[in-house]
């Protein structure tokens, strides 16, 4: 089916949302807590997007809406372009130690005023860490909480038994909102100490041992006991398939 | 226990809702019996009930006496043993227990007689107070399940046009037309549909379905069969406040009794067709009244909303079709399908039909429950059937919908309430609640209040509520201690039409609605508190200074004793003087005065 985005005809899937027609077209619409592996949340409101059907506008987060109906959008509109500026103002007052939300604080000419500001603070409560989580199958840390105390944590904030340390949260944080902390052998992070395993070929420390035992339990393809890193492994199956093709 | 009485046994009704039990009418129903046993040798014959609340709580605990119709208020257990020798024995009234008409200054024997019942309609809670919530043989022989013994002659879609016609509309806050939800989910192909009875009130000072939960726990299930044979669903869920215990424990007993008597369970009354009930109790969070959010907590999972640009009709619990319903909503169907849609549509405004039950709290004499005609003017409410303000103060303000209603001012008393109306003038008809304020509110506090439980209870899930709300209750805060600045309300407005615009659910959409609200119509006293440091109702403590006025005092010492940190001084019968040094700016002295003596500068 075709709708309309911006005065340009695209091509969409029936169902699919709006953000994913959008993209496919090359149209770009802000997000912070969307990411293709999850879909969306309508969590940050930053893709609110205009849609017009049958004459009839509403303001609504092309994240999660679906499209059914040859709807024509507009992914900018001064109302729009407004609650995304104070969308951007609300997080830098509440994440202020971010250096995402700085630069977009910025960006989107938003004055400055004399509400609080706390620059220890870094999430955005995006929850993309959580869903990573859960997809790798561990589940160790979730959203507690409620209103303006929502936080993520692990179980009674303490040391979770079942993280891996595999810091998969920290690497998807838009906001560098989780520190992990790797000395030498040691990695920190949800304030629980791992031991990091060095790769066989070129020495670097590059996963837990957790993390390890755990990628074997849900793939049996892969051999824990050849420990290399990434790069390694790369140059491991490249140097296979070379030796594959010269045969 | 049936009713099969003669004409002339003596029925006594005592009031057992949470209000009147906690004023300790349980232990009047006890004694009450207790006195009545057959080996007391009373010659009357007597059959004593505990039924729901009657509504006017300010007055119970409640004891009516039928067929001679006497309504006793404030009974206490001191005063079950007159109750029986003089009125039960010989038919004598008991002056003290009767009320007294604030108006006319005369005793009135009956509730019927009284402002606060003659000027309600009751469709809703029409069987509460009079029948044994315990009881399925009461709800019986008050006609009860005979809309289901109709609705099983008609075809599903009969019913469905039935619920349209009515023109009845939701009554958990939104309006939706409600037959028409029926329709959109009777037509979803998927076979496995849901019913849920959405009873997770939470707004503070709300219990209308509370009441309709505890006090006729017959006609909510009535409904809900009613629907799952119009939609041809198979499961139902009752969907109840944690804290309801009693809503609980009788809901529990009339699923059982249903099961019994085969309203409920495989091939209801014999017929194709089965459906069964099951209650689930919140976990305590405001924002599981959202219907989205319901359904999540149902599932299992953390009470947050979702976008609804695909309706619980098409996909709700467990992704099936699924029809939600508020408890009101739900106990207005029996009648409809009895009675038919066209006695139902005759009652209220063209665009709302039917009546609404509103918990009429605050700075009101009677407060309580009450069900009116929709259209009843906001000044019948309050002062027609609500008696008017307390004390005989000025009215300010009347908030309606919840916290995340919008404060109505004297002005616009004449306002006909309905869904549209209230929608129009910046509030909301929400689940019902209306809480009177008079002329001691401060309107900035009141908006700093509601955010800061909103702020509690927002799930947080979507930025605009989560930290809209923060942002706002941080402005509102700071100009509650005298530290507002010019741009704030600027600034108030600017974020109050993103959180409208851009929230995910209803919670964050209407969550302004106070702030707004009342800066529409008493922006006044918020310049007053930026501009004068001055909080000109006396509530905002860094802004308020209190001084008697010697001209009016009299000296009667009513604030001496009142004053919790002693700041008052003076002779008897003289001027008295508050020491600035030392008040706490409380505000009990100028609670307590009856002369209006203390003034706030």
């Amino acid at each position: 089916m075709k709708i309309i985005i911006n005065d340009q005809e695209v091509n969409a899937v029936y169902g699919e949302t709006l953000l994913e027609t959008s993209r496919k077209a090359g149209i770009h619409i802000p997000t912070l807590c969307y990411h293709e592996a999850f879909g969306g949340e309508g969590r940050c409101r930053m893709c609110m997007v205009e849609v017009e059907k049958n004459g009839l506008k509403k303001v609504v987060a092309a994240c999660t809406y679906p499209v059914t109906d040859e709807v024509s959008v507009r992914t900018s509109t001064p109302v729009i372009d407004k609650i995304r500026r104070n969308i951007i103002m609300l997080l830098y007052k509440c994440a202020s130690g971010s250096p995402l939300l700085q630069d977009l604080f910025r960006e989107y000419g938003c004055s400055d005023n004399s509400l609080q500001e706390d620059p220890e603070e870094r999430c955005i409560l995006c929850n993309l860490c959580v869903k990573a989580c859960e997809e790798i199958g561990i589940s160790a840390i979730s959203l507690i909480m409620r209103g303006t105390d929502k936080r993520v944590a692990t179980p009674y904030s303490q040391a979770a038994e079942v993280c891996i340390g595999c810091g998969t949260c920290a690497r998807i944080c838009p906001t560098g909102a989780i520190p992990m902390v790797d000395e030498g052998r040691q990695r920190t992070i949800w304030s629980k100490n791992f031991e990091l395993i060095s790769c066989e070929r070129c020495g670097s420390f590059f996963a837990t041992r957790e993390e390890l035992t755990h990628m074997a339990s849900v793939n049996e393809a892969l051999d824990i006991d050849t420990c290399l890193c990434e790069n390694c492994r790369k140059k491991m199956v490249a140097e296979k398939i070379s030796k594959y093709n010269c045969s | 226990m049936m009713l099969t009485t003669s004409p002339d046994t003596k029925k006594i009704l005592v009031c057992c809702g949470t209000g009147c039990q906690a004023s300790g009418s349980l232990e009047v129903y006890r004694e009450l019996n207790k006195k009545l046993a057959p080996d007391t040798g009373v010659q009357v014959e007597t059959y004593t009930k505990a039924t729901g609340c009657n509504g006017w709580c300010e007055q119970g605990p409640l004891v009516k006496i039928l067929p001679d119709d006497i309504t006793y208020c404030h009974v206490a257990v001191a005063d079950v043993e007159a109750i029986v020798e003089k009125t039960i024995k010989n038919g004598e009234l008991i002056k003290k227990l009767l009320y007294r008409d604030p108006a006319t200054k005369k005793q009135v024997k009956s509730h019927h007689e009284i402002d606060f019942y003659k000027k309600q309609h009751k469709i809703a809670l029409r069987h509460i107070g009079e029948i044994d919530p315990a009881s399925i043989e009461d709800y019986l022989d008050w006609g009860g399940y005979q809309a289901l013994q109709k609705a099983l002659t008609m075809s599903p879609q009969d019913i469905i046009t039935e619920v349209i016609r009515s023109g009845l509309r939701g009554r958990g806050g939104a309006g939706f037309p409600t037959g028409i939800k029926w329709q959109s989910c009777a037509g979803q192909e998927e076979p496995a549909k849901y019913i849920i009875c959405n009873g997770d009130e939470g707004d503070p000072g709300a219990f209308m379905d509370r009441s309709i939960m505890e006090g006729d726990p017959h006609t909510v299930l009535e409904g809900m069969i009613i629907a799952s044979l119009a939609i041809g669903a198979g499961h139902g869920f009752i969907y109840v406040r944690d804290e309801y215990e009693l809503a609980i424990t009788n809901l529990t007993r009339a699923i059982n009794d249903a099961r019994i008597h085969g309203y409920l369970g495989h091939n209801i009354m014999g017929r194709d067709h089965s459906f069964d009930i099951e209650i689930v109790r919140g976990g305590g969070a405001f924002v599981c009244g959202e219907e989205t959010a319901l359904i999540t907590s149902i599932e299992g999972n953390v009470g947050e909303p979702r976008d609804k640009y695909v309706f619980p009709t098409a996909k709700g619990l467990w992704g099936k079709p699924t029809v939600i319903n508020n408890v009101e909503t739900w106990a207005n169907i029996p009648v409809i399908v009895k009675d038919g849609a066209e006695k139902f549509a005759s009652i209220g405004t063209d665009k709302s039909k039917g009546t609404k039950v509103f918990s009429l709290v605050g700075k009101v004499v009677n407060t309580g429950l009450v069900e009116v005609p929709m259209g009843t003017s906001l000044r019948e409410i309050i002062y027609d059937i609500g008696g008017g303000i307390l004390k005989g103060r000025a009215f300010k303000a009347v908030q309606t919908g919840g916290p995340s209603g919008g404060c109505i001012p004297a002005d616009l008393l004449d306002l006909k309430v309905d869904f549209d109306s209230l929608t129009e003038a910046g509030s909301m008809m929400g689940s019902g609640g209306l809480i009177v304020m008079d002329e001691h509110t401060c309107m900035v506090e009141v908006a700093r209040y509601y955010l800061h439980f909103l702020a509690g209870e927002s799930c947080g899930k979507c930025v605009p509520c989560r930290e809209g709300i923060r942002c706002m209750l941080e402005i509102l805060t700071r100009i509650c201690e005298g530290k507002g600045e010019a741009a704030d309300l600027d600034m108030l407005e600017d974020l109050g039409k993103t959180l409208e615009i851009a929230s995910l659910c209803a919670l964050g959409k209407t969550a302004p609605n106070p702030v707004l609200s009342t800066l529409r119509y008493f922006r006044s006293e918020y310049e007053t508190h930026i501009r004068d440091h001055r909080c000109p109702a006396g509530v905002c403590r860094s802004l308020t200074e209190f001084y008697v006025d010697p001209e009016i005092c009299n000296g009667c010492g009513l604030c001496t004793k009142n004053c919790p940190v002693n700041a008052i001084s003076g002779e008897k019968k003289e001027p008295h003087l508050i020491s600035q040094e030392l008040c706490i700016r409380c505000g009990e002295c100028f609670n307590r005065c009856n002369f209006m003596a203390i003034k706030v500068k």
